[in-house]
């Protein structure tokens, strides 16, 4: 029977062995022995040492960090407790199991709110290989989770640092290419008024060119510092009347909207929290695409407002031109045109400005629309910070 | 005056002088807020935001102050100075306009760091002509220095 | 009113000294134009120091914030400081936006402070709007004490 079972036992195969390198503090040469033996039939391949005392522990340490350390509680100079001290000083994260003789409960409990991962009575080894293999993986997934938290921690910083040399560099650029800019474009002008007629048809068309180049230019720069300046205002948050700054743009479009024969009617609006000067540019740049984009009739643009989800929800609507399923949701991205300059002015920049303000104010915009049949884009803004029972309307 | 920003403040005694100003003011649309004291001391309540100002903040100076010369309680150069000495202030541009003709007063004015100095014209139409251009030139053209741009809280630039 | 009066124009950029040119050439004040690229020729002029000792002194400054050698607050604060210099108003004419360098060119003393538009049509009004001001309407302080 025994060679059956030898031989069964030779041809099965082994359970593969974990490899552990331990460090066991125990002056107790046979109870040290118990412990490595309790490991092994748990199915560890032991590597590491065995030390009596505080010299023999911090060498061993040095000489070969270990991933786990089971210390007996009381040792003739010292303590499983001090050698707890030690991996403490030198900021190491390696387990400790106290493997002893009785330990009354209370101690046991000291001991662990002290930083003992756990502990195993010596006549209760049976338990240790379990004990060790959870305290290893708790370590693991600590390490993990520290892992991710920097790396999340890393990219946000290197994110953050990113925009701000972005808008840095929007900043700069546009600033320092204004001069320049400014000379090609006045003096191209003065060419244009002085020598019109004067040179032949091409020069007055080059002139011409030359001048339109520097003039489109001079725009996209002017809306490109507006863009980068979104995140950089210094204005300061604060309650906005919205029906205020309605008002103000209307004075502002007063022109447009005689020329286009536009009706704006609005809703009683609520005041919100935001950047003041970013909210009166956000409505100036709706009403004003409004108008822009406008078909054969004359725009009718409806602002409204309502509570939704804890936040105030604006509807922003118009009769125009409207825009092509397709391209809805490219409309907010940076110089995004739709349609030929000669059809309609601008850089395509005034949405994603739009978005940027909403954004950073903490809220959402999107917008709904068919061709022919105009536009509705719609945006959320947190609701002010001060007393909200004044506001009664949904 | 319901808001707190004042663009003008216009310190001057004569009634008529204040009538023809706001009226040349008014017809470039730039009479909005306009404030008026009768003499230096009003002047300078509303400035350093005592007495009857005290509700009124450091940081909402008028963009412009229109002075006259000879008033009463305390005359023109005495505003002048206690403007022009106190750093929450120095920076309020001030325009001295006086019927004075004496070259003195026109050089104590510099000394004291007036923005500019001009002389009331006698004649009604030029008077009114020098008032739109003034209003048109500091308050259009000009760049005050803004409100909320004192340098110590040193606010991030544009 | 004042005629004949001289201007300073300190820029380092020869083609904005050329605008302005352009822009006074038809003024009814005849003003004489010095015009001045860099910082150092700028504070030696108003010293009549080395190669300026038989400049006159202006009765005006158009000072622009960024120049080569030293730069526009400076030769303003120079200006401010100086006892026979302190008395000529001096306007800032610069693109420079940004409130930080517009207060501080108040706290040293310029008079106003105009910021250089972008478009000719405009660049062109904002120098005849300085020049009509200070030599069509308001009053130069006599030079020298």
């Amino acid at each position: 029977m025994s060679s059956v079972a030898t031989q069964l036992a030779t041809k099965l195969p082994a359970e593969p062995k974990a490899k552990l390198c331990a460090l066991v503090l125990e002056d107790n040469q046979l109870d040290a022995e118990l412990v490595l033996r309790a490991l092994r039939q748990g199915g560890f391949e032991v590597t590491g040492a065995v030390v009596q005392d505080e010299a023999g522990f911090t060498k061993a340490l040095h000489a070969n960090p270990p991933e786990i350390v089971l210390a007996d509680y009381n040792l003739p100079n010292w303590t499983g407790m001090e050698a707890l001290n030690v991996l403490r000083r030198e900021a190491l994260d390696i387990p400790m199991i106290l493997v002893s003789g009785a330990l009354g409960d209370v101690t046991a409990v000291e001991c662990i709110k002290r930083g003992v991962t756990d502990y195993v009575l010596k006549d209760g080894l049976a338990r240790l290989p379990d004990v060790v293999r959870r305290a290893l993986r708790e370590k693991l997934e600590r390490s993990l989770r520290h892992q991710v938290e920097e790396d999340l921690a890393k990219k946000m910083d290197e994110l953050a640092r990113s925009n701000s040399d972005l808008e840095q560099f929007a900043y700069v650029a546009s600033h320092d290419l204004q001069e320049p800019l400014r000379m090609v474009a006045a003096y191209t002008q003065l060419l244009a008024e002085r020598y019109r007629g004067k040179l032949d048809a091409d020069a007055d068309k080059f002139i011409g060119y030359a001048s339109e180049g520097a003039l489109r230019m001079q725009v996209l720069i002017q809306d490109l510092l507006a863009f980068s300046r979104v995140g950089r205002s210094g204005t300061p948050m604060a309650n906005v009347d919205c029906n205020a700054v309605m008002q103000e743009i209307l004075q502002t479009l007063a022109s447009p909207i005689r020329e286009s024969g536009a009706v704006v009617t609005c809703d009683t609006l609520p005041t919100v929290w935001a950047d003041r000067t970013q909210i009166v540019q956000l409505f100036q740049n709706l009403i004003g695409n409004a108008i822009k984009f406008r078909g054969n009739q004359p725009p009718a643009i409806s602002v409204k407002s309502e509570r939704q989800d804890g936040k105030r929800l604006f509807t922003f609507r118009d009769n125009g031109i409207g825009i092509p399923e397709e391209s809805l949701e490219n409309i907010f991205v940076v110089f995004q045109r739709l349609h030929a300059r000669t059809e309609y002015p601008g850089n395509g920049i005034g949405l994603s400005i739009c978005k940027k303000i909403v954004e950073r104010a903490g809220g959402r915009i999107w917008v709904e629309s068919k061709v022919g049949s105009g536009s509705t884009f719609k945006f959320t803004l947190p609701l002010q910070t001060a007393d909200e029972t004044e506001r009664t309307k949904p | 005056m319901s808001s707190e920003e004042v663009d003008i403040l216009l310190v001057d005694d004569s009634q008529d002088d204040v009538d023809l100003t706001l009226h040349a003011l008014r017809s470039e649309n730039l009479a909005n807020h306009v404030f008026i004291a009768r003499d230096g001391e009003e002047a300078l309540d509303f400035i350093f935001c005592s007495g009857p100002h005290a509700h009124r903040s450091f940081d909402h100076p008028p963009k412009l102050v229109l002075l006259d010369l000879k008033m009463p309680k305390v005359d023109g150069l005495q505003v002048l100075k206690q403007i022009k000495d106190d750093a929450r202030t120095k920076t309020i541009p001030v325009v001295l306009m006086t019927s004075s003709r004496e070259e003195r007063d026109m050089v104590s004015g510099y000394n004291l760091g007036v923005n500019s100095y001009l002389q009331k014209p006698v004649d009604f139409g030029n008077f009114r002509e020098m008032v739109k251009l003034l209003g048109l030139y500091w308050l259009v053209t000009n760049q005050p220095p803004v409100a909320n741009g004192k340098t110590q809280t040193a606010k991030q630039g544009q | 009113m004042n005629s004949g009066l001289r201007l300073l124009l300190v820029d380092d950029n020869p083609a904005d000294i050329g605008l302005a040119r352009e822009a006074l050439a038809e003024s009814a004040h005849h003003s004489e134009i010095t015009s001045l690229e860099n910082g150092t020729d700028a504070i030696a002029f108003l010293n009549r120091g080395g190669k300026y000792a038989d400049a006159v002194l202006p009765d005006l400054v158009i000072l622009d914030l960024s120049l080569p050698g030293c730069n526009g607050m400076t030769i303003l604060e120079t200006i401010k400081t100086g006892p026979q210099l302190r008395r000529i108003p001096v306007v800032m004419f610069s693109t420079s936006r940004l409130s930080r360098d517009i207060v501080r060119c108040y706290e040293l003393g310029a008079s106003c402070y105009i910021s250089k538009p972008g478009n000719l049509n405009d660049y062109l009004s904002a120098v005849k709007s300085i020049e009509n001001f200070w030599c069509g309407f308001a009053c130069l302080p006599p030079k020298g004490e």
